[in-house]
Parts: structure tokens; sequence; C-alpha cells
């Protein structure tokens, strides 16, 4: 999340000839998003056993519409999403949390920035990330293959700072301080680190409408005084309204998104993550 | 007594046990399996919502094999209704349920309605629509290559000449819908556009194919010809499965796809995980509802069979004049063992 433009590598484990991973670039037309080529999933670090989380919730764990505006999402991640708004207490996330889930990994859980060979500036900010807040946050268990991670999953969080999430809110009990950044792949565990960035968000920096959102999610600093409205918030807000269309969610239906969401009834850290994660085994918690 | 399906092919009964069997005269039994098959169906194409409520609507319904039926056709239409992104022009529409009606009447006769096969030419309409530009279009895709239900089909040709293309039968999948193509597929169903303003051949489509679950239904389809679709589709998809990794619970890595209980199965969305094979790429979700629209089919018509002297005695009489003789014999199996 921490630039524009990457490159999303696709590492879906399939039955196929071959063994090479696709890769394609978010520039790459939407219209169509291509089925991930046969590779090996990502690694896990070798000293840990695989980790697994619960599956992806389904329809009759929502209250919430999954038919109206929600474009081309795909109907096995709507629950997902839904669940998300639903817990985190954002009125009208779901969708958007859908359009960034779009344009950040093509709704690919295993989609990495970072991993390739042309993606040196991603690994330059999660090596950034780390450096520069390391002494002033909790130590991460996994922190140097945090800082060589670059950003991941569905929401491509770059990865000190999504292992660092809830630390503002609870300290050293941050439910992810044990976990190898990998664990961005889970899906829950990324809804986990983008319901509490949505909600800090929300909360913190001036945010008039859906767009700014994405343009945060680049970066909070464009949402400061400096830089807001400037040439970096223009252009994110245009290449993430190109993706909300090619994704077919109209964020001027009022019925299912607010022109402005609120953060106000947020749960906290701790219900988020018990919600949408449960515990981790203990190795990582 | 279970019927046996053998004759249909060594691989079919645990084919039919991959959905369970039940037995049609145990309405706790019927129930249950109905209500898992059809929210297996809605969780898979994306109207669990509208299903559930209809669902509850019927939940006091004695004859839960026709409540399941209704309310699963009026979420799907609703749904279909609510989601459907305009995928195509009136004309194209129109044309599209003109065809299909005919090919499911012609069908019906047969007893083929899981695969419809048509002369496009001999048609009022001639499976042709005008574009707004004047322009006379195929109605649907010539779906002839090879592909994952058969090795392609050329012949015979139409008998007349075409006015928009056609050089080939009009070949269409209902049993699978909305993957009703062999050589075409894509994560949601192509047959899922096959929609308008003003009309919606996707909706008696999903007619046809969910028509496999009421047992009435079942037993007037041909089973060899589902029997061969599917070993078609095994050959050319097992030798992909078999590579995957036999899912363990605890233990799988998110991104990757494992072969589970006979399906694909993924943490993570199995709408953008496919296998590619010799026949193209097949969405895993495609893969999933096609193996289990086989399975559901074979095991309808097993608990079928097994219920009909005492369950519905006047099918029998529909059986006596079956042309499928692997379906006279499981009857008279299971009438010998009263």
């Amino acid at each position: 999340m921490s630039r524009l433009w990457v490159t999303v590598g696709t590492v879906l484990g399939v039955a196929g000839v071959g063994g090479a991973a696709l890769l394609y670039s978010r520039r790459a037309s939407a219209a169509s998003p291509p089925l991930p080529g046969p590779g090996p999933p990502p690694a896990q670090p070798a000293n840990l056993p695989p980790l697994e989380l619960a599956p992806l919730p389904k329809a009759g764990d929502v209250k919430g519409d999954l038919v109206a505006n929600w474009g081309s999402t795909p109907a096995d991640l709507r629950p997902l999403f839904m669940y998300m708004e639903e817990v985190s207490r954002i009125p009208g996330s779901a969708r958007v949390f859908a359009t960034i889930a779009y344009g950040e990994s093509r709704f690919i859980t295993t989609a990495q920035n970072g991993n390739a060979s042309g993606e040196q500036d991603e690994r330059d900010s999660s090596r950034a990330a780390y450096k520069n807040n390391k002494d002033r946050n909790p130590p991460l268990k996994y922190g140097e293959q945090a800082a060589e991670f670059g950003s991941g999953g569905f929401f491509g969080l770059l990865a000190p700072y999504f292992l660092w999430t809830g630390v503002p809110e609870v300290g050293k009990k941050a439910p992810l301080l044990n976990a190898p950044p990998e664990i961005v792949f889970q899906p829950r565990a990324a809804a986990f680190g983008a319901c509490v960035y949505m909600q800090r968000l929300l909360a913190n920096y001036r945010v008039d409408d859906v767009p700014d959102i994405k343009v945060g999610w680049a970066s909070p600093s464009l949402l400061g005084e400096k830089n807001y409205g400037g040439a970096s918030y223009q252009s994110i807000r245009k290449h993430y309204l190109e993706k909300v269309v090619a994704v077919g969610i109209d964020l001027a239906d009022a019925s299912t998104i607010p022109p402005k969401l609120s953060a106000a009834a947020w749960p906290g850290v701790p219900a988020v993550f018990a919600a949408l994660v449960g515990s981790l085994p203990k190795e990582l918690s | 007594m279970t019927p046996d399906l053998t004759c249909y092919g060594a691989d079919i009964p645990a084919l039919a046990d991959l959905v369970g069997d039940f037995d049609l005269r145990s309405p706790i039994d019927t129930r249950a399996w109905y209500t898992r098959e059809w929210e297996a169906l809605g969780e898979l194409l994306g109207f669990a919502q509208p299903l559930a409520a209809e669902l509850a609507q019927r939940r006091n319904a004695s004859d839960w094999v026709r409540a399941t039926g209704e309310a699963g056709m009026a979420a799907f239409a609703a749904w279909h209704r609510r989601e459907s992104r305009a995928g195509m022009s009136d004309r194209q529409a129109i044309t599209q349920a003109s065809v299909i009606r005919h090919m499911v009447n012609s069908g019906r006769d047969r007893g083929e309605l899981w695969r419809v096969t048509v002369d496009p030419t001999l048609l009022d309409t001639g499976a042709c629509y005008q574009d707004d530009s004047g322009a006379w279009s195929r109605a649907f895709y010539p779906d002839t290559a090879p592909g994952y239900f058969g090795d392609g089909w050329s012949g015979p040709p139409p008998q007349a000449e075409s006015r928009c293309g056609w050089t080939t039968p009009l070949v269409l999948h209902l049993g699978t819908f909305p993957w009703v193509y062999s050589s075409r597929f894509d994560a949601s169903g192509p047959a899922l556009r096959w929609s308008s303003a003003s009309a919606a051949p996707a909706v008696e489509a999903f007619r046809i194919m969910s028509s496999a679950l009421q047992p009435e239904a079942n037993l007037r389809q041909d089973a060899r010809q589902v029997a061969a679709i599917y070993r078609h589709f095994r050959t050319h998809t097992a030798p992909l499965v078999s590579r995957l990794p036999v899912y363990r619970p605890g233990q799988a890595q998110a991104g990757r796809l494992y072969r589970h209980a006979g399906f694909l199965r993924m943490q993570g969305s199995l709408h953008v995980a496919g296998l590619d094979g010799s026949r193209g790429n097949l969405p895993a979700t495609a893969y999933n509802h096609i193996i289990r629209r086989f399975a559901v089919f074979f095991a309808v018509r097993r608990a079928t069979v097994r219920a009909l002297t005492t369950w519905a005695p006047e099918m029998s009489r529909m059986v006596a004049t079956s042309t499928d003789p692997c379906l006279r014999a499981q009857v008279e199996g299971v009438a010998r063992a009263g």
C-alpha cells in the first residue's frame, strides 16, 4: 500500500504444466482478471508449524446484503468483506474493502509486492518502515523477515506495519507481534489488519469521502495538511476510481455506501481480532 | 436395498457418495440432504442469502423436495434479476430464450436434457439475432471444439445456410449450468450473463439444471448420457487434480489448492484459482460445481430408484418403458428384494 504501481506475484498452487509463478501488473486491464498460473505457494519460516486460520465466513455468518452493488466481487469473498464491516462497525465499509482488495491484489490472497526482482522499491519501503519504527514500537519476532517482505495479502499491507497492527491501541498486547509476515496471506489476518487500518484512517485523518480512504491506504501522510489535494493525492484518487469502475461497485450508491464512512462505533482491537482471527497457535501468540 | 449404479460405470457409486446417500422415504433424511445441497448450490453461485429467506418461508412444508425446488427457483430468479449486469441485448436474450425452449422440448422427448443439441438452421430464429448495427450474430457460442465435456463435434452440419454463420450444431450442457460450454469457462459461469432487460434465459436454463434434484425429472433423464459426459470430464481433470496435495485440517497453506473429499479447497477465493490443463483453464469454482452436479444427479437417481416401489409407484410405470436397460434392471432388482 506504500506506492501506486507495483506488480503482484500470484503464487497459487494449481495442477498444471510448468511451475513458474504468473506475474502480472496492477496496471494491466482489470476487466478480466486472469487466472493465477502454476507455482508454489509462499513459504513459511521453516521453524514454524503450518498456519491455517478459520475458513472464510459464509453467507449465513453475516446479516448484511451480499447481492446489491458488489460488482464482480467473487461470491465467496463477499461474506468476508461484509463480516469485516459488521465486526468493525464501520457501516458501508464492506464494499470499500472489496474495491481496495481488487486494486491491491485482484482478490488473490497470496499477492505479494516485493517478491519479484523488479520490486526493489517495495522492499525498500518495508525496510524503511521497519528501520524507522522499530525503536518506538514493541519488538517483532520476525522483524527482519518483515523488513524484507514488502507488502501482501488481499489488501496490500506493508509487512512491518501489518505486524504492528493494534500497537497504538493495546501496546505490547498487539496480537501479531510474534507472527511471521506470511500470516498476511491468511484472509482473516489480512482482514483484521485492514479493519484496524481503516479505523485509524477514519479516526485520525482528514477523510472527506471514500477515495480519500484509498489515498490514506497508500500513505496517511497524503491526507495531512501539506499534501492533501496535491499531485500524488489526485493521482491516487484517479487510479482508484478507475479500479472502482473496473470492479463495478458504485461508490455513489448511498443505500450501500454512505458518502462518508464513520468508525465512531469501533469496538476495539481485541474484539475485532477475536471475531476475525480468534486465537493464534501458542508459538505465535 | 441400494440400487447398483455400476451399470453406468464402476466409478459412479463413489461419485454419488461425494454428496452422501439419503432415503427419500425418510422426511428427516430428505430434509437434511436437500437443504444441504441447495445451500451448497446457493453458496457457490452466490444466491445463498435469498435462498435462506425463501427456505425460511417454507420451513413447515411437508413436501421438502418440492419446497426446496420452489424456493431455489424463486431465490435464483430474484438474485439473478438484482445481480445481473445487463449481460446482453434484448434481441439476443429473447432469441436465446426461444431456442432454449425449443431445445428443452425436444430434449425432454429423448430423455436428454443434460446436453441438448439442435441444428440451428431448423429453428425459426436460426439461433441468430440482429445487433444494433443490423448485422446478424449467433445467439450462443459455437461450442464444438474439444473441451472438458467432449472431444468436439463437427457434425452433422446444418441442413441449410445460416445467416449468422452457424456451420456446426448448437450444443448446450444445461446439466452443469451456468458452465454450459465444453470449451469456454470462466470463474462465474458464462450462462449467468444470459439476461437482458426483458428476458432471462438464464433462469430457464437454471430450471433445467436444478430439475436433476427432482426425482421424476431425474428419472426421465437418460443417465447414460450423464455418465458419458462425466467420464470425459473425469478423464481430463483427474490427472490435474491428482497432482494437488490432499487437504489436512490445520496444515493447509493459504492460496494453495487442495483436494478435499472429492472437491477443491483453498484458503482464499476459489474464483481466482483453477486447474490448467490441455483443454484450457478450468476455474476451481467450475470444477466444484460440475462435480457436484454429476454427484447430485446420481445420488438422487439412487435414492429415487430405491424408494420407487413404495414411495412413488406411479413412476414405476414410467421406468418400465425406459430405453435405459440399467434403469430397468435397477428397478427390477429393488422390486425383487422387496
